[in-house]
């Protein structure tokens, strides 16, 4: 029994050591039993055994380490490992394009998939940080007749839904609000949020210090705010002490009574309004005039937390069974031109990400396919290089190393790849996923929190790391041992699993060119789309237009006999700047779909007595049309006294002269503000201007009526409420370069008041491109995909028919000894080159066909099956593939016959 | 602290290799008896077993010093026996032991050295 332990411990000693010595150390034991005993015998062996093993095991990687720098190879064990790891570098730096190219393509597949799917995880998976988010849900309005379907809701309705809805654990209303923030070094306009005391319960979220709003404090003149992390940091420096200490928004103090915790943000990105996340909230109230005011203010989001048990379409029922009850605490006077109104309930969640949704999951497959296409190549490239060193492998298995060993060596050297692709892949993940904030913009909800997603990355590394493997030790598992021998005798050149390999690399190609094709013609169609988008005409012209945004605090501007004059002088002083040969201050800016909209009434003979239309509104004062070359299509712009005195004048858009008086001349029309029964004084038409995109490109022009300023009412321009007519856009023509004037325009307000913040500085042409950002975005990434799609594909092709050639030296000889013309073999290599690739092209139009309907929607007066993209993209790859061919036909056609047949 | 006094000649031998040139210096011997005469010889000063001696013998066989006997049988035990480099490192140092030996002796440090 004590020799079998013995003889099993005696394995703990290194192989060689064992092999030599174990006989020995065997009787050595049993002459130390019999001569001490047991007990003493068993104590000094197992002593001895501890101190022996360590130096035996480092003895033995020594004289291991010796062998091989004599042998050039070794009969190792898994210990083996740090060698192995430094023979594949050497090996690999061998191979530097090889190695070059594997990594690199690994890295692209690593590095696109890890930034694309960062992306989508924070825009449609990343939890929102609020409590059980998919219970939230936000309430809309809508107005059938002015065929306004879904509206921030109005306070009265906001109040009767609380009283109402059962649907609901609590419902809370919100919105945007910017603030000037005076007190530090320069004032700066601030996006903040007034919410009801309700909105933070029922998001679950705890602000990290001091208390949530009050109930007590939705009546009007708390003056108390509550601050986001983010501003509490570049404020406060992060002090603790910052509660019940004050800070000035539109010069009032307002006493902090809360910070938020850092991974808060609220309201997010996404809903069409109120949806820009807010540095600080402050409790909102409603004024006595608010909450009568029935059929305006639409303005207010409303989430609400489904009661437990409840589904948001339960809820979203309700909620529209209560538009009637609640349409019949309008007043009769709104009633009975036939007004109604419709309520809706979405989840937040759905509102948050529902735009963006499918460009980003197409940017998602399209990624996938680009990490399909690197993979195919990697074990291409890989397949390729393991044949050629065929004989190596031979020799080494001559030599005695057992396949075991050297798989573990070709394993090796696929992660060594698979790992410096990854690092490589990993950074140019995390360089993308930086860059992409400032490359998109708002375009996209939750953008600004973008971080790589580390499950991506190592799902991203094990998919590519595993290709490597698997076809890195393919020809190992394939050939047998005997096919090594073969390999030896058989000389350098020669492939033994020849044929099968060929035809699984044939099949790589031609798949990475089908799924280069399908993404050449997504990205094709979007650009087509893009194009089309970008020829729209906005209806301004530009070039040279610098626009910046005042907004008077009600504080010290309390009333329009102070907000007024401001606006005159700042107009007089602007239009006075060197170079300015243009301007204007105006309630909106074109493009932005920001602006006002009110009803309004057209005076005409053949009334149908409907509801009153919808219309966009800019109050002007100064050049507006000239400043944003806006063209006048009939009658004039306003005259100087318009501008300054109350005539009761209007210019229209196109649009709007078209549907409120078909077919007739509009000047010297008359439109009122509100419906037929409005008090409101009638406006003659003068002038009717082109249309201009308001909001989104492509989309349908919307009517816009343009009125001095001077005629907008004073209770209108003095309300704290709805900061619209004192928050004016500046816009100035240039002679030259726009930037050249915003010195100019800061010293100009700043001459009027130095405390006043100048906000939303940029030129025209960058609005305009804002406008165009998502369709841009996506354009240039998937664009970006496409074309390195058909690089990865051009290099599978090429690597391919190289590798043929290089391994076809011989059979090149034989053909020309036989008679064959270089242009024989050249023809025959782009043959078999392009048959791979149109058979590649073939399918992957194919595959389009079936996958581009799903881009229907993103793509803007263009057909999914537009025949230009069908046509161009098989005729740009025909073109890239001739070229892959080219290059190594070329070089068999240049084999010497003699050499060739020398080789062997 | 005291410096800790240096041998008089740089090349001292570890006691195990030193113990086991001195078994073999009679002849050859294998493992175990080579273990019993380091025991004899050393005491409780150097304590080895089996694993330690077929160690120390691989390391003093690259180093030059003892080789084994080629054996015509395989269950022989193996036969290890001194190198001349061998015979000359364990002479030089047991000089150096007696120098050392007569080092002390001078100053009287052992008790009964009168």
């Amino acid at each position: 029994v004590s020799r079998r332990v013995y003889r099993a411990l005696l394995r703990l000693y290194p192989r060689e050591f064992r092999a030599r010595f174990g006989r020995d150390l065997e009787y050595d034991a049993q002459d130390m039993l019999r001569d001490r005993g047991a007990i003493r015998g068993w104590a000094r062996l197992l002593i001895d055994l501890a101190r022996a093993i360590v130096p035996a095991h480092r003895h033995a990687r020594v004289a291991r380490r010796h062998t091989v720098q004599r042998f050039g190879h070794e009969e190792g064990s898994m210990g083996s490992l740090l060698f192995d790891l430094r023979h594949a570098c050497r090996t690999l730096v061998k191979a530097p394009v090889f190695t070059a190219v594997t990594i690199l393509t690994l890295a692209l597949g690593i590095g696109a998939n890890s930034a694309i799917f960062s992306l989508v995880n924070a825009v449609l998976l990343r939890p929102t940080g609020y409590e059980q988010p998919e219970r939230l849900m936000l309430i809309y309005e809508g107005i059938p007749r002015a065929k306004l379907s879904k509206m921030t809701v109005s306070p009265p309705d906001y109040l009767d839904l609380t009283a109402y809805q059962r649907s609901f654990s609590a419902i809370g209303a919100y919105r945007g609000q910017l603030y000037e923030l005076s007190g530090g070094a320069e004032p700066e306009m601030i996006q903040a949020a007034r919410i009801t005391a309700g909105v933070f319960p029922i998001l679950g979220v705890q602000p990290m210090l001091g208390r949530g709003f009050l109930a007590s404090e939705e009546q009007p003149g708390h003056t108390v705010v509550i601050l986001g992390h983010g501003l509490w940091q570049r404020r406060f420096a992060g002090r603790l002490d910052v509660l019940g200490q004050t800070i000035t928004l539109d010069r009032r103090p307002y006493t902090i009574v809360g910070v938020m915790p850092a991974s808060f943000q609220f309201p997010k990105r996404g809903p069409q309004r109120n949806g820009e996340p807010a540095a600080l909230w402050t409790p909102l109230s409603f004024a006595p005039f608010e909450r009568e005011a029935r059929g305006m203010m639409y303005n207010h989001s409303v989430i609400g937390r489904l009661r437990d048990g409840l589904t948001p379409e339960q809820a979203a029922a309700e909620v529209s069974a209560l538009a009637p009850r609640i349409q019949r605490n309008y007043p009769a006077v709104i009633l009975q031109s036939g007004f109604s109104i419709v309520m809706s309930a979405e989840p937040l969640l759905e509102e948050i990400a529902g735009e963006v949704r499918r460009p980003l999951l197409i940017l998602l497959g399209a990624v996938g396919l680009v990490l399909l296409i690197a993979c195919a190549n990697v074990a291409n490239l890989v397949l390729s290089r393991a044949v050629t060193r065929q004989r190596e492998i031979g020799v080494r298995a001559a030599l005695g190393a057992g396949r075991w060993r050297l798989a573990q060596l070709l394993l090796t050297e696929s992660v060594v790849l698979a790992g410096a692709g990854g690092i490589l892949g990993v950074l140019i993940g995390h360089w993308t996923v930086r860059a992409m904030p400032t490359v998109i913009a708002t375009s996209l909800p939750g953008v600004e929190d973008v971080t790589l997603d580390l499950r991506v990355v190592a799902f991203a590394l094990a998919i590519s790391a595993l290709t490597a493997v698997v076809f890195g030790i393919m020809p190992l598992l394939a050939g047998d041992r005997r096919d090594l021998n073969e390999s030896l005798r058989d000389g350098s050149t020669r492939a033994t699993s020849g044929r099968r390999q060929h035809r699984v690399q044939g099949g790589l190609v031609v798949s990475s060119v089908a799924f280069a094709v399908l993404l050449l013609v997504g990205a094709g169609l979007l650009i087509r789309s893009f194009n089309t988008l970008m020829a729209v005409d906005t209806g301004v012209r530009s070039a040279r237009v610098l626009t910046a945004q005042v907004a008077l605090p009600p504080a010290t501007y309390t009333n329009a006999a102070a907000v007024r004059p401001f606006y005159q002088n700042l107009y007089d002083r602007v239009r006075a700047i060197p170079g300015v040969r243009a301007a204007s201050i105006a309630t909106d800016v074109p493009l932005r779909p920001d602006g006002e909209r009110r009803a309004f009434t057209a005076d005409r003979a053949d009334d149908t007595g409907g509801p009153p239309a919808s219309t966009a509104v800019t109050w002007i004062h100064g050049d507006y049309f000239r400043s944003y070359g806006i063209p006048l299509i009939k009658g004039r712009t306003f005259l100087p006294d318009e501008i300054d005195q109350d005539r009761r004048v209007a210019i229209v858009s196109r649009a709007m002269a078209d549907q409120s008086w078909p077919g007739q001349d509009p000047i010297g029309k008359r439109i009122k503000w509100g419906g037929r029964p409005s008090q409101a004084p009638w406006m003659t038409v003068v002038g009717v201007a082109g249309d201009v995109v308001d909001g989104k490109l492509g989309e349908e022009p919307v009517v816009h009526i343009y009125a001095p300023f001077v005629e907008s009412a004073d209770i209108r321009v003095q309300t704290p409420v709805m900061p619209l007519l004192r928050r004016m856009v500046i816009a100035t023509l240039a002679d030259g370069e726009p930037a050249t004037l915003v010195d100019g325009v800061r010293r100009a307000v700043a001459s009027l008041d130095p405390a006043l913040a100048v906000s939303d500085v940029a030129t025209l042409t960058e609005i305009v491109a804002d406008a165009s950002a998502p369709q841009r975005f996506s354009t240039m990434v998937l664009g970006a995909f496409a074309g390195g799609a058909l690089l990865l594909a051009a290099v599978g092709l090429y690597g391919v028919m190289a590798f043929g050639v290089a391994q076809r030296t011989r059979e090149f000889g034989v053909r020309f000894a036989l008679g064959a013309t270089r242009r024989d073999v050249v023809a025959l290599i782009l043959r078999q080159g392009m048959t791979l690739a149109l058979i590649g092209a073939v399918l992957g139009l194919a595959g389009a066909f079936v996958a581009t309907r799903l881009m229907t929607t993103l793509l803007y007066e263009t057909s999914a099956f537009d025949p230009l993209t069908f046509a161009v993209v098989p005729v740009l790859l025909v073109t890239v593939a001739l070229v892959a061919c080219y290059v190594p036909a070329r070089r068999a056609a240049r084999v010497e016959p003699m050499t060739a047949l020398r080789t062997e | 602290m005291a410096p800790t006094p240096q041998p008089p000649t740089a090349q001292a031998l570890t006691p195990a290799v030193f113990h086991i040139l001195l078994a073999l210096a009679d002849g050859p011997l294998h493992g175990y008896a080579i273990m019993q005469a380091v025991e004899q010889s050393a005491g409780s000063d150097v304590r080895m077993g089996p694993g330690t001696i077929y160690g120390s013998l691989q390391r003093m066989e690259e180093a030059g010093l003892v080789r084994e006997l080629p054996s015509r049988r395989d269950d022989r035990r193996r036969l290890f026996t001194l190198q001349p480099a061998g015979r000359r490192a364990l002479a030089s140092e047991a000089q150096r032991l007696a120098r050392l030996a007569d080092l002390v002796r001078a100053r009287r440090l052992l008790p009964g050295d009168a």
